[in-house]
């Protein structure tokens, strides 16, 4: 069996995340290819639903990229995504999901690095954890 | 077609997928032939190719006469990041006359091609899904249709020092109305302290004087000296900004600047900001003699009215009656289109060096303190003396990248300061031709025009350059000289030198009082932590958010020449929306649906910009979008319980289609 | 360890050569050592170059060049991996060779027996540890072994007793804490003094540690990775007892007094204001500075192994005896037995005996008590 290649769907806003992601691209920082980003303008647009939704369709990991803390572009939206994060890790808990699936990471324009270490951590760790419970058994080969 | 209507549901959907090689930076890892050939066969696709270069002019065409051609509909490009070419490309199918919000963009250059060289194989699968997904979402596009609103034409400038007075002129000369904020009560900044400026040694004061002056005359410049921002609402074309003006406790218009209160105050002893402390001013004061407004103000701190309840000398000697005690703050609310900010710099603190003795001995001075000595208004009357014992040095050294260059304080250079001290030691030399001057310097940087000749000619002058960042300064007991500890890297020696005087030329770091502004505009902060401009090369005076512009010493370290281009960049940038009159806004905006709203009021408690509102007409009200005011982030939508609010370009319909597709198994997109 | 190694180890491409590590170097004036070179060399060279034992051996590791480097390369670290090198061929001095042995062997580099370990403590009634205390005092093996430095430990103990803090030793049971052994670059000899140590410490279940040596306290700070105990230097206990009042002074001392700032203890953990409150605090005392002080202290020349090896040219201990007197110091109080010693022989070699005292912080406190 071949090592086992986790899809990553990531969610991260236009203003800093996204940019962040585009930083480690023009400075040519390498990491796994794993991840696909869906952007929105702002964490805030993102709906617990579309979390849930993906982990059904066999996401083996959520990564979620906004500005800092006091930074969001919006000024709040970043909170309210924290809180529903948070909501959604709690309803993954009682479903007998890790809720360690789901990453919230701040991660500004100017943080190129940190957005390819942060991707490189995340997939060793949900390569750590195995696939999605939900992907049906065929598909995993 | 009306805003918000769909495309006709009958209409067949004809997708066109356009993959770019960008020149080898997506061909060499990526295989986009292949790419190109699998969207070919998804459903919806009508035309699938690929191309060198998309958004070159033979690119452009080719998308162009390809909508024409196969009848497109939609349109999917798979190239740069969207946050390059997502501006040119809803051009270009405008320009085929295809609704400029038919298109969706895939990142597989910064966000595939670059980061994943070393794995062609799996950066081609990633591309292919990452397509896949686009075209998912294309298929549920809808036109939609910009919103225009009209630009109040003023601008608010903030900070003047030499940025902020050229960008108020430039910007008043072209006709818009300016208010220049500075929270001194005086304008001139960082400038009006030098003596001379680099490399033409031109009076400092006398460049800056006749723009200082020009600013309280110019018909169109509102300035609020002594005054700072206090909030800022609203979007481009159309911010609210409320100003606070703080109390003189003298008044503007009948002061004569005659100069008999600050004669007469008791309190003659309180350091002097302008001159860093090396002279003293009353408590009642002008900063420097050509302070713009020429008003004196009263020190709040220091005065003895405010301080103990006594004496109001000033009150009864000021011939013109302008004193006024009974003064408040006052806070002006205006109307601008645009922002610029130019909140300058500070000073790196040279106590975070300790090596170099600043707080040990009176010798041992900041580059800023030397120019106040230099200045013939300065302290000393341009004497220049040792402030030990007010005599004249005879050994000088100048000690360069002070908190620069240096990833404990400071990592970046500072740009200035190696001009700034051989312009220093040329000065040295004109005063005291036969005193000693050595420069310690890492590398020197004379980067600029005429920069690298002033150097020559000072080298011609004697003055004795070394390479070797100086170690430390220290004194012999019972001596009255610094030595100075370092390394001559070139001669691989370390030596001890006697000096009388000891310069530090220390780096420029960003203003702390310009944290308040970056705050109220969310703006962003480079890892220097100067402000960040939206693009380094290309929107180097811009800001993320729309409407805010930088110059200065505020977007990072600089000399006049460059702040003054920056500064005039950015008033023709900020000239823009003003001289249209109107900004179109993104229409990507939220709207509800009537039928679905219960009128629940969540959206209202979420939104922080007051955009969306319960109508409380009847107990059937239903939520409404100030289309003005409405930001494009979302929080409403993902907050509704009933979904009945849709953000247009990022409806969930759409958002989910592409995590549904790339979530296909890989097997099935083959 | 090959170039390669020590470039990517050390960041050597980093390096800017601005030269403020060699110029804050102490000793680079009188042994010609250019820290700058040596790690330009190996990036030039691709190869480590051989310097003379002089050269090589005059570090003090006092880590000037370090704290100061503007991109946090530490010169001396890369110092001590080329020491590592010239110890692992055996190229070095017979008396270095000495102390590492005595080190392994009896468990101080002093070539002393481990069963005197405890002698100085005769005539004075101190607990072993296991008898059950809240605080081991760490002795160290100068103070320990060392004649003049023995009456540090004496007078701490007796500090510390007056002030009712419960202490216990580990007598004969006590090992160099590694401290030189690392300077010197025999890591593997350190990383067996710091097993062997936590083993005991483990054993005894110690969680607090005072020393009343700044290398050691150093050293099981910053270099022993580990949670397990507490470390305080003795300046800072004592300046804390005094604070507190449970140690208090009978007499006055009409001193002029003058502080030296240990380099392990000032400079690598910013201890500086501890001992000078503790000095402050004793009447009739007046303390003086020196010029070079804090952050800018001048090395004493006493660690990184030259306690075991003879560089030729003149002393920093014999310029700070001389400004000492010149201050009109009456008393050079130190902190650290290593600057003990280099003062006490810098006051012969200057022929200033009679003029300057040197002490040890706790030895001035006993003074007064
Ligand atoms: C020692 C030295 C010598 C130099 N010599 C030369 C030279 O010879 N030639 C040369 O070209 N350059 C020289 N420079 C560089 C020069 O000083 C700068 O390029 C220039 O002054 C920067 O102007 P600025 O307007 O951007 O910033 P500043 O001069 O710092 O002005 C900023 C202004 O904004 C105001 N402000 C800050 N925050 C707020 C706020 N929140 N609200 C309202 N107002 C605010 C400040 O009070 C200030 O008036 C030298 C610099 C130094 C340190
Ligand atoms: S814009 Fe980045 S989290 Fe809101």
């Amino acid at each position: 069996m071949t090592e086992f290649e986790p899809t990553i769907i990531g969610f991260t806003c236009n203003w800093c995340t996204y940019a962040g992601a585009d930083l480690a691209g023009t400075s040519k920082i390498q990491y796994p290819t794993n991840i696909r980003i869906i952007r929105v303008m702002c964490t805030g647009r993102i709906e617990p639903e579309f979390i849930l939704d993906a982990l059904r369709l066999g996401a083996d990991g959520i990564l979620i990229g906004g500005c800092h803390p006091g930074d969001c572009h919006y000024q709040e939206g970043n909170y309210k995504t924290e809180l529903r994060v948070r909501l959604v890790k709690s309803l993954l808990t009682s479903l007998g999901i890790e809720p360690e699936r789901v990453r919230l990471e701040w991660i500004s324009a100017s943080e190129g690095q940190k957005f390819a270490e942060t991707v490189q951590s995340f997939v060793d760790e949900i390569r750590e954890l195995g696939p999605n419970p939900l992907k049906k058994n065929s598909e995993l080969k | 077609m009306q805003k918000g209507e769909k495309l006709n549901d009958s209409q067949e959907i004809r997708i066109g997928v356009f993959i770019c090689h960008c020149g080898t930076n997506i061909a060499n890892t990526i295989d986009v032939k292949k790419v190109a050939e699998y969207a070919s066969k998804l459903p919806e696709v009508t035309f699938a190719s690929d191309e060198r270069y998309v958004c070159s002019e033979p690119g452009q065409a080719l998308i162009r006469d390809s909508i024409k051609k196969h009848n497109l509909n939609k349109v999917v490009i798979a190239s740069c990041s969207p946050r390059m070419h997502e501006p040119t490309f809803r051009k270009t199918l405008e320009a085929a006359g295809l609704n400029s919000s038919l298109l969706e963009m895939v990142n597989i250059r910064e966000q595939c091609s670059w980061v994943h060289m070393h794995e062609p194989k799996k950066a081609t699968e990633k591309a292919k899904a990452l397509v896949a997904s686009a075209i998912a979402k294309a298929g549920l596009l809808e036109p939609l249709y910009p919103l225009k609103f009209k630009v109040t034409p003023s601008t608010l400038v903030v900070g003047a020092g030499i940025a902020g007075i050229q960008a108020s002129l430039d910007l008043a000369n072209k006709g818009f109305k300016v208010y220049l904020v500075e929270r001194a009560p005086s304008i001139g900044g960082h400038m009006a302290q030098l003596d001379k400026t680099f490399p033409t040694l031109d009076c400092s004061a006398c460049i800056l004087t006749p723009k200082m002056v020009d600013v309280p005359r110019h018909p169109n410049i509102n300035l609020l000296s002594y005054s700072e921002v206090k909030s800022v609402d609203g979007f481009i074309g159309n911010f609210k900004v409320v100003i606070t003006k703080k109390a003189r406790y003298i008044n503007e218009v009948k002061c004569t600047s005659c100069g008999v209160c600050a004669e007469k105050c008791p309190v003659k002893n309180i350091p002097s900001e302008f001159n860093l402390g090396l002279g003293k001013r009353a408590a009642t004061y002008v900063p420097f003699p050509q302070a713009v407004p020429p008003t004196y103000t009263i020190d709040k701190e220091n005065c003895l009215w405010f301080t103990k309840g006594v004496c109001r000398v000033c009150e009864k000697v000021c011939p013109a009656n302008a004193v006024d005690f009974s003064q408040e703050e006052q806070e002006i609310q205006v109307d601008v289109g645009t922002i610029i900010i130019a909140t300058g710099y500070d000073l790196f603190d040279v106590k975070q060096k300790p090596e170099y003795g600043y707080e040990m001995y009176k010798d041992v001075i900041s580059s800023l303190e030397f120019e106040r000595l230099l200045s013939a208004a300065g302290p000393t009357g341009g004497k220049l003396v040792r402030p030990s014992n007010g005599i004249e040095p005879r050994k000088i050294a100048f000690i360069q990248c002070v908190g620069s260059r240096d990833v404990q304080t400071n990592p970046y250079c500072s740009r200035i300061c190696c001009m700034a001290s051989i312009k220093h030691a040329h000065q040295v030399k004109e005063k005291h031709p036969d005193a000693e001057v050595s420069v310690f310097y890492i590398d020197l940087r004379a980067f600029g025009k005429g920069y690298e000749e002033f150097y020559a000619r000072v080298q011609q002058e004697g003055v004795n350059f070394v390479r070797g960042k100086a170690a430390e300064v220290y004194k012999e007991p019972n001596s009255d000289n610094l030595t100075l500890v370092f390394e001559d890297t070139l001669l691989g020696e370390v030596q001890e030198q006697e000096f009388d005087m000891v310069v530090l030329a220390a780096g420029l770091v960003p203003r702390t009082t310009a944290e308040p502004i970056q705050k109220m505009l969310k703006l962003s902060l480079s890892p220097d932590n100067f402000f960040l401009e939206a693009h380094p090369k290309l929107r180097p005076v811009e800001t993320q958010i729309a409407g805010v512009y930088l110059c200065g010493c505020a977007q990072g370290p600089k000399d006049i020449p460059d702040v003054v281009a920056q500064a005039s960049a950015a008033a023709s940038q900020a000239s823009i929306p003003l001289a249209k009159g109107e900004v179109v806004a993104e229409p990507t905006i939220a709207y509800v649906d009537q039928d679905l709203c219960c009128g629940c009021k969540v959206c209202e408690s979420v939104c922080v910009y007051d955009a969306i509102e319960v109508e409380a007409t009847d107990e059937n009200g239903k939520a409404k979008v100030n289309e003005a005011l409405c930001t494009c982030c979302g929080s409403c939508v993902a907050a509704c319980p009933a979904r009945a609010i849709t953000l247009r370009g990022f409806t969930s319909e759409q958002i989910s289609a592409q995590f549904e597709a790339l979530l296909k198994p890989a097997q099935q997109r083959d | 360890m090959n170039a390669q190694e020590l470039i990517q180890k050390h960041k050597l491409l980093e390096c800017i050569h601005c030269g403020i590590c060699t110029g804050s170097c102490p000793v680079s004036r009188n042994a010609g050592l250019n820290i700058r070179k040596y790690m330009r060399e190996v990036v030039a060279h691709g190869d480590v170059t051989v310097h003379s034992q002089n050269e090589l051996w005059s570090c003090t590791t006092c880590a000037t060049c370090g704290i100061r480097c503007p991109k946090e390369i530490i010169p001396y670290e890369f110092l001590i991996d080329i020491r590592s090198l010239a110890v692992e061929k055996g190229q070095v001095a017979a008396t270095i060779r000495d102390a590492l042995e005595s080190t392994f062997k009896n468990g101080n580099p002093w070539e002393r027996i481990r069963s005197k370990r405890s002698e100085w403590t005769q005539g004075l009634e101190i607990k072993h540890i296991s008898q059950g205390a809240e605080m081991l005092y760490f002795v160290g093996c100068t103070p320990a072994y060392d004649p003049r430095a023995q009456k540090i430990a004496r007078s701490l103990a007796e500090c510390l007793g007056k002030a009712n803090v419960d202490f216990g030793i580990l007598g004969v049971e006590e090992n160099c804490c590694g401290s030189e052994i690392y300077g010197m670059g025999e890591k593997g000899l350190f990383e067996f003094l710091v097993e062997e140590n936590m083993k005991i410490f483990r054993k005894h279940h110690i969680e607090r540690i005072v020393t009343g040596c700044p290398h050691a306290f150093h050293t099981f700070k910053n270099r022993y990775d580990q949670t397990d105990f507490e470390v305080q230097h003795h300046t800072q206990l004592l300046s804390k007892v005094i604070e507190e009042g449970k140690l208090t002074f009978s007499k006055e001392l009409k001193k002029q007094v003058i502080y030296h700032d240990p380099c392990f203890l000032g400079k690598q953990n910013g201890v500086y204001d501890e001992p000078r409150k503790a000095i402050e605090s004793i009447p009739g005392v007046k303390l003086l500075e020196f010029d070079r002080t804090r952050e800018r202290s001048l090395c004493c020349e006493g660690g990184g192994g030259r306690m075991w090896i003879d560089i030729t040219g003149p002393r920093l201990a014999e310029n700070r005896v001389r400004n000492a007197t010149k201050y009109g110091a009456e008393i050079l109080v130190t902190a650290c037995p290593f600057c003990l010693s280099t003062f006490e022989d810098a006051v012969k070699t200057t022929g200033l005996e009679g003029k300057i005292q040197i002490m040890d912080l706790a030895e001035l406190l006993s003074l007064a008590l």
